[in-house]
């Protein structure tokens, strides 16, 4: 997936050269997972900036850049050192576009490797995507695969508003696929369903995706046939991919890194209950991280693996 | 036991002598400011005169309850003024909460800032940022928020943006003496001080922000010397006075022409003191001071005087009156730019807003 997000980049800064980068350590030695190898030396030091160890001002000096009418795509190093930029993207880079009427549009694509299982602790490891849905105007993806994160980055990069691009660390090098050498877009705003299923719905995205997968071919066995939907754009959501599995299924469980309490998955939820409440046979259920951080010691216990995802596909199927 | 000191001692670090030129009996101090042509001296003098009836304005306005807030930018106007029309067409400015009338400087209509100070639909941004500072596109005054200081990253990312596009655009932000305290303000000036980015940054020092004396935000002496340890200029000039004020902002936008980078520029202005007298303030007030410059070159009169004043309340008056007519926004608007094109739980949400009509956008 490393080599697919770097592909995507080098292929659109070669495109277009309002495009540019900048982050802690994007530039000389391309980013702490090497992202971005290679392209301080192919584009230099005007496209390719090594910036001052500050998130805010990262994002709030891209925002300057779109204003000027440049394409940056800022790097977070880890999501969970986003927090200092907060005020920049909730304040400003959301709301620029609504509160000058359109005439002042940002368009910024913030990059930020999310999630747990690489032994990163409570500071490394985290999956702030509920904080930034709740948040007017920004979009939010995250792939769970070379093929799509390629795809997916290219339309975030070309698509107007703001988006926040979450890259699952922990299947930065796992996830393995073949990636087109040319240019295709994915469209944001469409879920693919990855695993057809008639008896339980299972909404996932990122690295959770393939204990999703795991847990629905072990399901399999007892007789259960899960429809698994990877997200892939977060918001906005594909309602109509949802509601159209779940009308079928009547179930749904919804699996998410990040701790459960107002995590998307509250969200997800209220949705089905709001447009396919009487379809449902049983209750929704949420198979997430826990109301704590992120435990360095206990992270395998803490994200929610297939062997906690099984038993509530089962139960949610009746069996 | 620690034995704290009954004072503060004196800062370590001292600031850079403060400029000025305008002196009490009109003259123009040799070498602090640059000789202004007729035509410009006149021009800043009258836009410092618009400003100050704008700003009475809006502060009335405010008391009676027709807007809801309005900074006073009273015995501000040259620090505004001045830096305006130090800068270029082609440059970026980014507004705080009392420049005003460097939008007005820039071409924006004063009706447009009426309609501004109201949320009119007629207003730049259709009103929704209302009370936002003003911004205005066509002169590259862009659209900031309230908040400290979170404008001056953007500055600095423009004025990088400028920089790296081999382009001699410069960008100019102005912020309170309070906004220093923030991180934003600090990130600002080091990604400029860094990158060696064009940007002016004008810090209006006017002692307080909202009710904490500048003590209370920095123990340094003043504010321009925090430019040395972003390796930036620091320059400190007298607020008052709009001669040494665009003295000072040209030269620092020359600099930045030159490949020089940032200048950071603490603009000191003292306001009126509630008890102060009429005389006691004549000699401090940046309107009066730059009147009896033009009078000392011979340039204005009493008559001329009068009947700019008159031509500028009406100018004032009849934009006021021309944002109180209807123009209300359609209640669905709310809902558009948001995105650029409204997904669909807006359109859900937007059908909510608008119970008998149909959604709009799509």
């Amino acid at each position: 997936m490393v080599q697919a997000i770097n592909d995507a980049l080098a292929h659109e800064m070669r495109r277009d050269d309002r495009v540019v980068i900048l982050g802690e350590d994007v530039g000389r030695v391309g980013g702490v997972f090497r992202v971005t190898q290679g392209l301080w030396d192919e584009f230099g030091d005007d496209r390719v900036v090594d910036t001052p160890l500050s998130e805010g001002g990262i994002i709030g000096a891209a925002i300057g850049m779109a204003l000027y009418g440049l394409v940056p795509i800022p790097e977070i190093q880890f999501a969970d050192f986003i927090y200092p930029a907060f005020d920049q993207i909730v304040s400003e880079l959301a709301k620029l576009r609504w509160r000058s009427g359109g005439e002042y549009p940002a368009k910024v694509v913030i990059r930020a490797p999310v999630g747990g299982g690489i032994r990163g602790g409570l500071y490394h490891s985290q999956s702030p995507e509920a904080l930034f849905i709740h948040v007017a105007g920004l979009k939010v993806v995250c792939p769970s695969s070379p093929y799509d994160a390629k795809g997916l980055l290219l339309a975030s990069i070309r698509d107007p508003d703001p988006v926040l691009f979450f890259e699952p660390k922990r299947i930065y090098r796992a996830a393995k696929g073949e990636v087109p050498d040319g240019d295709y877009a994915l469209p944001l705003g469409v879920a693919a369903v990855v695993r057809p299923g008639r008896h339980v719905t299972v909404l996932a995205w990122g690295a959770m995706l393939y204990e999703a997968l795991a847990a629905a071919a072990e399901a399999d066995k007892s007789g259960v046939e899960c429809e698994v939907i990877d997200l892939r754009t977060l918001w906005p959501v594909d309602i109509e991919t949802i509601v159209a599995s779940v009308k079928k299924t009547g179930r749904v469980v919804v699996v998410h890194e990040a701790p459960k309490t107002c995590g998307f998955g509250a969200e997800l939820v209220a949705l089905v209950n709001e447009k396919a409440f009487f379809c449902l046979e049983a209750p929704p259920a949420r198979v997430c991280g826990f109301d704590t951080p992120f435990p360095y010691a206990l992270e395998m216990e803490y994200l929610p693996l297939a062997r906690r995802i099984l038993p509530a596909l089962l139960e949610t199927a009746g069996i | 036991m620690i034995l704290w000191p009954a004072s503060m001692p004196p800062p370590a670090w001292p600031g850079p002598p403060q400029i000025a030129a305008l002196r009490e009996d009109g003259t123009v101090a040799p070498s602090q400011g640059q000789e202004l042509n007729n035509e410009l001296a006149i021009a800043l003098y009258e836009q410092m005169v618009l400003a100050r009836e704008t700003d009475a304005h809006l502060v009335a306005l405010q008391r009676q309850g027709s807007i809801m807030h309005h900074a006073s930018a009273h015995g501000e106007e040259a620090a505004v003024v001045g830096a305006a029309a130090a800068i270029r067409d082609e440059d970026w400015m980014f507004l705080a909460s009392r420049e005003f009338a460097a939008a007005l400087w820039r071409g924006m209509p004063l009706a447009a800032l009426m309609h501004h100070a109201r949320g009119t639909a007629s207003a730049p941004g259709r009103g929704r940022d209302a009370p936002a500072p003003p911004f205005w596109k066509p002169a590259r005054v862009v659209s900031t928020s309230p908040l400290s200081a979170t404008q001056v990253p953007h500055a600095a990312g423009v004025a990088w943006s400028a920089r790296a596009r081999r382009e001699d655009v410069a960008a100019l932000v102005f912020f309170g003496e309070g906004a220093t305290s923030s991180s934003d303000f600090h990130a600002g000036l080091n990604f400029a001080g860094v990158t060696r980015s064009p940007l002016l940054a004008v810090c209006r020092n006017n002692g307080w922000a909202t009710s904490t004396s500048a003590d209370r935000q920095t123990a340094s002496d003043g504010f321009a010397v925090k430019a040395v340890a972003y390796g930036v200029r620091a320059v400190r000039v007298d607020g008052a006075d709009v001669v040494a004020v665009f003295s000072v902002v040209r030269e620092a936008r020359d600099r930045a022409s030159a490949g020089e980078g940032c200048t950071l520029i603490e603009a000191v202005t003292t306001p009126r003191a509630e008890s102060e007298s009429d005389a006691s303030w004549s000699a401090r007030d940046p309107i009066m001071r730059m009147r009896r410059h033009l009078e000392h070159r011979g340039l204005w009169t009493e008559e001329r005087d009068a009947q700019l004043r008159a031509e500028v309340s009406a100018d004032v008056e009849r934009a006021i009156a021309e944002a109180e007519r209807p123009s209300a926004a359609p209640i669905a608007d709310f809902a558009e730019d948001v995105y650029e094109r409204m997904p669909w739980h807006l359109r859900e949400q937007s059908q909510a807003m608008t119970p008998r009509g149909p959604a709009a956008g799509g």
